[in-house]
C-alpha cells in the first residue's frame, strides 16, 4: 500500500512516470492507478493549454485583465440566440446557445471563475427556456437547475423555469417545494402565481 | 569526618541524577510513543498526487523535463493545494466545536492539525518554487490556482448537466409510456368492472 503511505514535508512519493520526449507528454508506465492518470491527463492538458501565443515563458497571466475577444463572442452568440428564440426557432436557439456554452467552458482555466459562473448560468437559463419552447421538460429542468446552482439570488426566471418543467411532468410537490424555495430569495409576483395555482392542483388531486 | 562529608554530598546528588535520569527517560519515551501514534493516524488527505508528480519530474535524471512541464505541474500542486485548504477551513469550526462537546477523538483533532502543519510547509515550498522559476510569480501562483480549483467545480456541475438530462429523459419517456398504457388498460378494466358490476348487480336482483 505505497500510495496510502504518508508524504510528510521533505519527502515525497517517486512515481512510475516519464516524458515523450517528442510530444513532451508525461505518461505513466503501468496503468494501475486511474487517479495517477486522471492527473497527468490534466497536467498535460494543462501545458497546452499554457503555450498559447500570448504567455510569456509558461507562467499564466494573473487572472485579470481578461481577453475581451471571447466574452465578446459569447455575447454575440446569445444574442443570436435569443434573436432565433422570439423568432420561435427553438432549435436554433438551442444550437447557438450550446455553442456559447462550449465556448465560454473552453475559457482558458486562470481566467476569473465567476466570469465563467455569471456568463453560464444566463446561457443555461436561457436554454432552459428555449426547451420550455418545445416542451422539452427533462431537458429543461436540467438546464434551469444547474443555472440555480450557480447563481440562487436574483435568479427568479431560473427557478420559474425549473418549476414550470417539473409542473408539466406532474412533479407538484417538487414545483411546490421549488417555487417556495425561489421566494425565499425575493417576491416575485410570476412564481407567487405559479405557487397558487400548484397548491390549487395539489388541492384537487387529493 | 572526611567519609561522612563525603557520603553528606554523594547522597544528594545520587538522587538528583536518579530523579532527573528517570524523568529524562520516560519524557524521551512519551514523546516517542506519541509521534509514533502521530505518525500511524490517517493521513487527513489521500495521496497528493500533483505534488508527487512535480517532485517526480524534477528529479527525473535520465531526460531533462523542459521548465514549461515543470511549471505548469507546480500550478496543478498549487490548485490542489487550494483544494485541501478550503476543505480544512470549512471543517474546522465544526470540529472545533464537535471537539468541545467531546463528540470526537482526540485522534481525529490530531489528525486535523497535522494536515494543517503539513499545508503551511506546503504552500511556503510552493511559492519558494514559483519564485525560482520566475521572480514574483510567488505572489501571483495562488491567485492563478484559486481560480482554477473555482473553474474546474463549476465545469464538474456543467458535466452533471447531460446526465440529469438524460436520467431525466428516461423517467418521462417511461412515465409517459406507462401513463398511455394505463389509460388503455384503464378502459378496459373498467369494461371489466362494469361487466362484473352489473353481473353481480343482475345476481344480487335474482337474490332478492
Amino acid at each position: 500500500m505505497a500510495a496510502t503511505a504518508p508524504t510528510t514535508p521533505g519527502t515525497f512519493l517517486l512515481l512510475p512516470i516519464t516524458m515523450d520526449e517528442k510530444t513532451k507528454d508525461v505518461t505513466a508506465h503501468t496503468h494501475s492507478d486511474p487517479a495517477l492518470d486522471r492527473e497527468l491527463e490534466a497536467l498535460n492538458a494543462l501545458h497546452r493549454a499554457l503555450k498559447q501565443p500570448g504567455i510569456t515563458d509558461g507562467v499564466p497571466p494573473p487572472p485579470v485583465p481578461v481577453h475581451p475577444q471571447r466574452t465578446a463572442m459569447i455575447e454575440k452568440m446569445r444574442n443570436t440566440g435569443n434573436a432565433a428564440f422570439r423568432k420561435q426557432d427553438y432549435k436554433g436557439a438551442i444550437d447557438m446557445y450550446s455553442h456559447a456554452i462550449l465556448m465560454a467552458l473552453t475559457r482558458p482555466g486562470w481566467e476569473p471563475a465567476p466570469l465563467l459562473r455569471d456568463e453560464l448560468q444566463q446561457l443555461y437559463s436561457n436554454r432552459a427556456q428555449a426547451y420550455i419552447g418545445m416542451s422539452s421538460w427533462p431537458e429543461g429542468l436540467a438546464d434551469a437547475c444547474c443555472s440555480i446552482d450557480f447563481k440562487k439570488a436574483g435568479n427568479q426566471k431560473a427557478h420559474w423555469r425549473k418549476c414550470k418543467c417539473l409542473k408539466e411532468m406532474g412533479r407538484l410537490e417538487e414545483a411546490r417545494d421549488g417555487l417556495e424555495y425561489g421566494l425565499e430569495f425575493g417576491s416575485d409576483p410570476e412564481l407567487s402565481n405559479m405557487l397558487k395555482e400548484v397548491r390549487e392542483m395539489l388541492e384537487r388531486r387529493k | 569526618m572526611s567519609s561522612t562529608t563525603a557520603i553528606s554530598l554523594i547522597a544528594p546528588l545520587v538522587y538528583i541524577t536518579v530523579l532527573v535520569g528517570t524523568l529524562a527517560v520516560f519524557s524521551s519515551l512519551y514523546r516517542k510513543r506519541k509521534a509514533n501514534k502521530a505518525a500511524s493516524l490517517k493521513p487527513w488527505f489521500g495521496p497528493h498526487y500533483a505534488r508527487d508528480v512535480y517532485l517526480t519530474l524534477l528529479h527525473q535524471e535520465n531526460t531533462k523535463v523542459p521548465d514549461t512541464i515543470l511549471k505548469a505541474a507546480l500550478l496543478r500542486r498549487a490548485t490542489e493545494d487550494i483544494r485541501r485548504i478550503i476543505a480544512l477551513r470549512q471543517a474546522k469550526g465544526s470540529l472545533q466545536q464537535l471537539l468541545q462537546k467531546g463528540s470526537i477523538s482526540d485522534d481525529l483533532w490530531t489528525r486535523f492539525t497535522v494536515a494543517e502543519a503539513e499545508i503551511e510547509e506546503e504552500l511556503r515550498d510552493v511559492v519558494l518554487e514559483a519564485n525560482a522559476f520566475k521572480e514574483g510569480w510567488g505572489n501571483t501562483i495562488f491567485q492563478t490556482a484559486n481560480e482554477m480549483a473555482n473553474a474546474q467545480r463549476i465545469r464538474d456541475r456543467t458535466d452533471e448537466v447531460t446526465k440529469q438530462a438524460e436520467a431525466e429523459r428516461k423517467w418521462w419517456d417511461e412515465k409517459r409510456k406507462r401513463a398511455q398504457r394505463e389509460l388503455l388498460g384503464e378502459v378496459n378494466s373498467d369494461e371489466d368492472g362494469v361487466l362484473v358490476e352489473s353481473a353481480a348487480k343482475k345476481q344480487a336482483k335474482i337474490g332478492a
